[in-house]
């Protein structure tokens, strides 16, 4: 298939932070949307690399069948949205909202996302939201939907302390909805086909519209389905961009045969890594980009791309005594220090620049586990962050796990070492920064054309990366232009 | 005439709030009718409630034991793709 060619970079270059959807493009957005984003970690860039969010799971019944999702999974060993190991009851779910505040002050974020549409239990999410807005108001709630009950909830969600939801869209046009959503339930039937996509689509649009009038700020999810929306998500983005959606994150399907769903079994594959950049990127014309997504599971609990969901069972919640007024003044205390010294870090930048002006564009892979910083092993790395340096700047493209449904088990797969599908979740990129690396690994990357670096540990990335850039430049890697993404 | 909730329901509430009768009932391991209770919706709708938001295909069964939403009805993936999948990942 013959890929778009990556736009042109925007005038004046593009920051790894302004891509995502911090500084530079934070800065447009008045005050009030700034506050409101500043430390939640799914809607600013930024903010990811320090503050922490969880799901609880509320919510499991759903309204609609979408393709890339099947109702009867449950595995601990998953993280893909969906997932869940226990279903919570409110009461619960205060009880542990309130138990991981306590015990990871960082978390600023309480989202309900399933296991299936928060919208489709108004009982059990509201129930949730109405105790935590009363009992623990420093945390900030949001709720994700696939939109087919938005309109009728807009009302009940401005009541609680909710100023963000995020509503999956992966179409307006009807046609290509009836590919991706076999039947939705609607008003006491069953309803499948085009007519079901086109109600689905008018409800989503209605909500959209609806949640942007009572000044709540909305997120849209998109799922990149290779040969069903690929084409048509451009025009999706441009749309919900006019209508007032603040960020679009565009997601990669998900669909192996082991997890049962329509896409998987039938063989559905998802995008590559260069289809789904060169997609963001033609997006990101039109709209602000979300490229940090993790893809959590309905029970996540941590930073983003790690999950202590482990520490915080039903079993476990229990015997924990909370003081929240306490633990509510230390939280306080840690996400001033936090505030602090992401402003001291964003005064204190040293914005590094290129030194050569015709070089050709490369991406690099990062270890990191936040603080902006480079800070992990090699070999300890769960996923690498990729930037891509060019004479414009350094800018954030993605995040790439490295196991990406098993955890680290030989015998799961065809076979390879954990070290070879760590190198083959690299391909693209032509170098990778790491606090430290061993010597097998380095050899093995060298080999496979990747360039080893761990000589810039504990630097900020966008820094290192440049400077890493221009060595390459310098050493005269990168004066022919190459061509990219022709898969 | 009743119908019946079996095992490969998967607990999910999505039926519960809609039974017209409240026929419908949390139990373990999976929600359970009251046959008592269950008119099949006749009277209040056209088409049964339950086994029109149920996800699970074969979860719901009428009295004759036949399954309301079969293999590959909610899904749209063909039973025989589905077995070939499965035999697939049982060889590895």
């Amino acid at each position: 298939m013959e890929l778009p060619v990556l736009n042109e970079q925007p005038k004046g270059g593009c920051s790894a932070s302004s891509c995502g959807s911090s500084d530079d493009q934070l800065n447009h957005l008045s005050d009030e949307i700034r506050a409101k984003v500043q430390n939640h970690p799914c809607y600013s860039e930024d903010a990811h690399h320090y503050f922490a969010r969880m799901h609880v799971a509320v919510a499991p019944a759903c309204n609609i069948q979408c393709h890339y999702c099947n109702r009867k999974y449950d595995c601990a060993n998953e993280s893909r949205p969906g997932v869940v190991s226990e279903l919570l009851t409110p009461n619960q779910a205060v009880k542990k909202t309130m138990a991981v505040a306590a015990n990871i002050p960082q978390m600023t974020v309480l989202g309900i996302a399933g296991p299936g549409d928060p919208l489709a239990n108004p009982e059990r999410t509201f129930e949730t939201f109405r105790r935590l807005s009363e009992e623990a108001p420093d945390i900030k709630l949001c709720v994700s939907t696939n939109g087919l009950a938005l309109p009728d909830a807009v009302e009940e969600l401005s009541k609680h302390n909710i100023d963000h939801v995020t509503i999956t869209i992966n179409c307006v046009d009807p046609k290509v909805g009836a590919k991706i959503y076999p039947w939705i339930f609607w008003k006491n039937k069953r309803i499948k086909g085009e007519k079901a996509a086109k109600i689905l689509i008018e409800q989503q649009q209605k909500g959209l519209e609806m949640l942007v009038a009572k000044g709540i700020l909305v997120k849209v999810n998109s799922v990149l389905i290779p040969g069903i929306n690929d084409q048509h998500l451009a025009e999706v983005s441009k749309i919900v961009k006019a209508k007032g959606a603040f960020l679009h994150n565009v997601m990669p399907l998900i669909a192996e045969a082991e997890h049962g769903t329509f896409y998987g079994v039938m063989g559905q594959r998802g995008p590559s890594n260069d289809e789904l950049q060169a997609l963001q990127d033609e997006c990101a014309g039109d709209m602000n980009m979300m490229r940090h997504c993790r893809q959590c599971r309905a029970d996540a609990v941590g930073m983003l791309g790690e999950d202590r969901g482990d520490e915080f069972t039903l079993d476990k919640i229990e015997d924990m005594e909370i003081d929240y007024q306490a633990a509510m003044e230390k939280r306080k205390v840690i996400h001033q220090a936090i505030e602090a010294e992401m402003n001291s870090k964003r005064a204190a930048k040293v914005e590094v620049k290129a030194e050569k002006l015709n070089t050709r564009p490369v991406l690099m892979a990062v270890a990191t586990s936040g603080q902006n910083v480079i800070n992990v092993h090699f070999g300890h790395a769960k996923e690498f962050l990729i930037y891509e340096a060019s004479p414009e700047g350094v800018r954030f493209i993605s995040h790439r796990k490295v196991d990406q449904y098993c955890e680290g088990d030989t015998s799961c797969g065809d076979g390879e070492s954990v070290l070879q599908r760590t190198i083959r979740t690299l391909e693209g990129c032509e170098a990778v920064l790491c606090s430290k690396i061993g010597y097998e690994p380095w050899e093995m990357l060298e080999n496979a054309g990747i360039t080893p670096n761990g000589e810039h540990a504990m630097e900020d990335i966008e820094a290192a990366v440049m400077l890493v850039y221009n060595e390459m430049a310098n050493a005269g890697k990168l004066d022919e232009v190459k061509q990219r993404a022709t898969a | 005439m009743a119908l019946k909730i079996i095992e490969s329901c998967v607990n999910c509430f999505a039926c519960e709030p809609l039974c017209p009768s409240k026929a419908i009932y949390e139990a373990k391991p999976h929600f359970l009718i009251d046959a008592k209770k269950c008119t099949e919706c006749v009277g209040d709708f056209d088409v049964p409630q339950c086994a029109s938001i149920c996800p699970i295909e074969g979860a719901i069964l009428d009295a004759l034991n036949v399954p309301l939403n079969p293999a590959g009805s909610l899904t749209g993936i063909p039973p025989e793709k589905m077995a070939e999948a499965m035999a697939e990942l049982q060889a590895h």
